[in-house]
């Protein structure tokens, strides 16, 4: 008896051991080596792409923009309305909850929106999630009322996938440092298990989520582990050290898809590639910028130095993008007689000096894309030459309109609004220069215009006036590749945001 | 010994102050504005001229670096721009990982080099004096960075020996407790944990240290053929002392003056050579934070990190010459 009794304990225990053996296995991990780093325990301390998509969901995306839809999709806020130009109203889904097992409600979003995005002198995210925002009131535990100082249309391209909602609750119990860097408080389906500045981010999947129940294959932790070389990215990924591999360089693409179990996924981003160019001389001449936009052999880059893996553009923007007009006229054309023709015409017909300068690996192949350029001018009687400055260097002089004619990237152009306004309305920023006042006038109109089919239309022809007048020749958008181990299934986001709950892993 | 003390340490007061003079006066001088790069993209003028207030950027020059140092004089050197913390504390908690990452490089890089140069020196022209200088030219001719990617390459990628990156693997660490991964996985015998950091470190401190590696093999080969001549080592010789203990004992002890220099020196610059290192590793130390830093114009931070390294070469230094009187008792200040 006693025996028996011995036997079926060390049964029990041997099954329980391997129960629990089988439990930890069934824990799945997925590491994800990418580029951006996160340096600081506060979610409103960076305005960086990686930030705002691991807090978003940490704390739950206020709201999100589906690529599939082509617009914006309820998250946290499940709707929302236009009570008057100035004003909108957004209804919480009353399923929210942070880790603790509170309800998020509209207190937390006005806190996160007041005190922390816009109050906090610590934060850097004012200008990029709450440019127009004077006021947030709950009107009650679920509805909040945001007030603009003045129309603002595009105010849910700012607010979706970037408002970080927080806790107030624990920022109130534990103050600002403690509450962010102790007691994390978050509603959305995965919490934050560990920061390291500069090395990695971990984190864990809240298995009692609506999100989470609504997918029982995302994976259970999630390594974010910066990686910033892309050699030290592509040998993790092979090695399997990484199941992600964030933004692979073309030429490096051979050598993952030599291996059956890894594939290349390529996306679209929504970053528009542009030559920039100050209205003075002899850029302040139409004919001269129309003359760079000829010359420069877009399709041909395309198909060799980037090996196919970027899309051509014709206007400001391209296909998914909010306001894309296929029928946009006139587009942008490859044409060097005719950009000889527009340079006599401007009075350069014996050619000009012009400096383009870029960054040097901050895009991809950034300085062979504007190496191959040089010759293209050149052949249609520019004397060109090419500057490779220091990026904080450049982008510094960008801002405070010091460049005349540079090679740039404008991330973050689901809705074209920002960009529009921020490189080509008169006054907005000094980065061109440019001042229309026809197109300032279409520019005021689609900020201020509620009406869906109405704001594309304006957007639309202020586009077509860009391409005419030329500020700048938009050339391409980036295929992001993204290196992804066959056992998940992922597909990734054109604007480099990276969500867990999207994936599955294969158990 | 005192005095002579006294004496060094009030001389680094004017080297200090050069250098803040310096690093201040440089990296303010140079293109790119913290609030442009720090504020994000959609950024107003109102917004870039808040910040400017609240970071004392809207002030004359001299002003803020007369506040820099009355601050600096008390052990403060302000707070960062981008992480908006104590310059102090956010070195702090990077640097145990630069020290612990300098210290290994010297560690394979004296382990390697000092056999090395002094079976060099002891035979010269022999085959293992040629592999020696050959071996320490490798190393002083190649650049860290390039040599990184090698490494990556070779014992991650083709051999898939070690991690390619990062300082630890997630879930084995204990708990922190002195910033130094390895010596407290060995105070808290987590024998996994001490693994993994081993696998960890040995990539980029065999990437930092290889430069020293070369230096170091090329000063002891010198040093020991110089010493090798001494009528002392005659004098041993003709007593019968075998020649490996004529080597090993009466030669290599007395040559180790240069070679303490060298390695003291060398901890200086592993210190601030680290920062290409760190960055292509991943190794979450000062040198990656100072790039960090540099890359967002953080004023404070730029010049702390480097104010630190400077007190820490001249430590070092100090250090050095105490150890003199140590290892040569003819010396006495």
């Amino acid at each position: 008896m006693i025996i028996t009794r011995r036997v079926l304990a060390t049964l029990t225990a041997v099954t329980c051991i391997l129960c629990g053996a089988l439990a930890v296995q069934a824990q799945s991990r997925v590491s994800i080596g990418v580029t951006e780093t996160i340096e600081t325990h506060n979610p409103y301390g960076d305005s960086v792409s990686l930030q705002y998509g691991i807090y978003s969901e940490v704390t739950g995306p206020f709201c999100t923009y589906s690529y599939a839809k082509g617009d914006f999709e309820g998250r946290l806020a499940e709707r929302w309305k236009v009570e008057n130009p100035t004003t909108w109203i957004f209804f919480l889904s009353k399923n929210y909850k942070f880790n603790d097992g509170t309800t998020v409600t509209a207190d937390d979003v006005v806190h996160s929106l007041m005190n922390r995005v816009i109050g906090d002198p610590q934060s850097k995210q004012k200008a990029s999630v709450a440019p127009s925002v004077v006021k947030a009131e709950a009107l009650d535990k679920f509805t909040v009322k945001i007030t603009t100082d003045k129309p603002t249309a595009p105010l849910l391209s700012f607010l979706c996938d970037r408002l970080i909602v927080t806790s107030k609750a624990a920022f109130d119990k534990y103050g600002r440092d403690a509450a962010d860097r102790e007691h994390m408080m978050g509603g959305g389906p995965y919490q934050l298990k560990e920061l390291i500045p500069g090395q990695r981010l971990v984190l864990q999947k809240r298995p009692d989520h609506p999100d989470a129940k609504k997918h029982p294959n995302a994976p259970d932790e999630v390594i974010y582990r910066i990686m910033r070389e892309p050699e030290q990215r592509v040998t993790a990924f092979l090695n399997d050290e990484i199941q992600i591999a964030q933004f692979i360089p073309p030429h490096m693409r051979q050598r993952i898809e030599k291996n059956p179990k890894l594939r290349i996924a390529p996306i679209d981003s929504v970053e528009i590639m542009f030559l920039a160019m100050q209205p003075k001389p002899p850029f302040d001449k139409k004919e001269v910028r129309q003359a760079v936009c000829d010359a420069i052999n877009r399709d041909q880059i395309i198909a060799t130095l980037l090996e196919g893996f970027a899309s051509r553009l014709d206007g400001p923007i391209g296909p998914g993008q909010y306001g894309y007009d296929p029928n946009l006229k006139p587009k942008m054309n490859y044409d060097p007689e005719q950009s000889k023709k527009l340079l006599a015409q401007a009075g350069y017909a014996n050619g000009v000096d012009v400096e383009l300068q870029t960054p040097v690996g901050r895009y991809t192949l950034d300085k062979q894309l504007t190496e191959a350029m040089i010759p293209m001018l050149n052949a249609a009687g520019f004397r060109a030459r090419l500057l490779t400055p220091e990026w904080a260097t450049l982008w510094a002089n960008v801002q405070k309109g010091t460049v005349p004619f540079y090679y740039m990237g404008r991330g973050s152009v689901q809705d074209p609004s920002a960009a529009l306004h921020q490189y080509f309305h008169t006054g907005e920023t000094p980065r061109i220069g440019y001042s229309n006042p026809k197109l300032d006038e279409l520019l005021d109109k689609e900020q201020q215009e509620f009406d869906p089919k109405k704001r594309r239309q304006y957007l639309s022809q202020a586009m077509s006036i860009l391409t005419d007048d030329a500020p700048a020749c938009f050339l391409w958008r980036h295929k992001l590749l993204w290196g992804l181990n066959s056992r998940i299934d992922y597909k990734p986001l054109p604007d480099a945001r990276i969500y867990a709950i999207d994936m599955a892993v294969k158990r | 010994m005192t005095s002579y003390l006294f004496q060094r340490l009030a001389g680094t007061l004017p080297v200090l102050l050069l250098i803040s003079f310096l690093v201040f006066s440089l990296i303010h001088a140079a293109p790119g504005d913290p609030t442009l790069l720090l504020l994000g993209e959609e950024t107003n003028a109102a917004e870039i001229a808040r910040a400017k207030e609240r970071w004392g950027l809207d002030q004359p020059l001299y002003v803020q670096y007369l506040k820099f140092l009355r601050a600096a004089a008390a052990g403060d050197f302000g707070k960062s721009f981008k992480y908006a913390e104590p310059v102090i504390n956010v070195i702090k908690t990077r640097l145990p990982a630069t020290i612990e990452l300098a210290v290994f490089a010297i560690i394979i890089a004296s382990l390697l080099a000092i056999p090395l140069g002094v079976w060099a020196g002891a035979k010269p022209n022999s085959w293992i004096d040629n592999l020696g200088t050959t071996f320490g030219l490798f190393g002083i001719s190649m650049p860290s960075f390039w040599l990184a990617i090698m490494l990556i390459l070779l014992l991650a990628g083709v051999l898939n020996l070690l991690p390619t990156s990062g300082r630890s693997t997630y879930g084995i660490a204990g708990p922190e407790q002195t910033g130094f991964y390895l010596f407290d996985s060995v105070v808290q015998k987590n024998w996994p944990a001490v693994w993994d950091g081993l696998t960890h470190i040995f990539l980029p401190a065999l990437a930092l240290g290889m430069n020293m590696l070369g230096i170091l093999m090329r000063v002891t080969r010198s040093s020991i053929l110089e010493v090798m001549n001494e009528d002392y080592i005659q004098t041993a010789r003709a007593k019968g002392l075998r020649e490996k203990n004529v080597v090993w004992r009466h030669v290599t002890s007395n040559a180790l003056i240069p070679v303490i220099t060298v390695v003291g020196l060398e901890l200086g610059t592993l210190l601030s050579g680290s920062i290409i290192v760190e960055t292509v590793f991943a190794w979450p130390g000062s040198g990656s934070l100072l790039i960090t830093a540099l890359n967002a114009r953080d004023y404070p931070l730029v010049t702390g990190i480097v104010m630190t390294y400077t007190l820490a070469f001249v430590a070092i230094n100090l250090i050095i010459d105490g150890l003199y009187a140590v290892v040569d008792p003819r010396i006495r200040y």
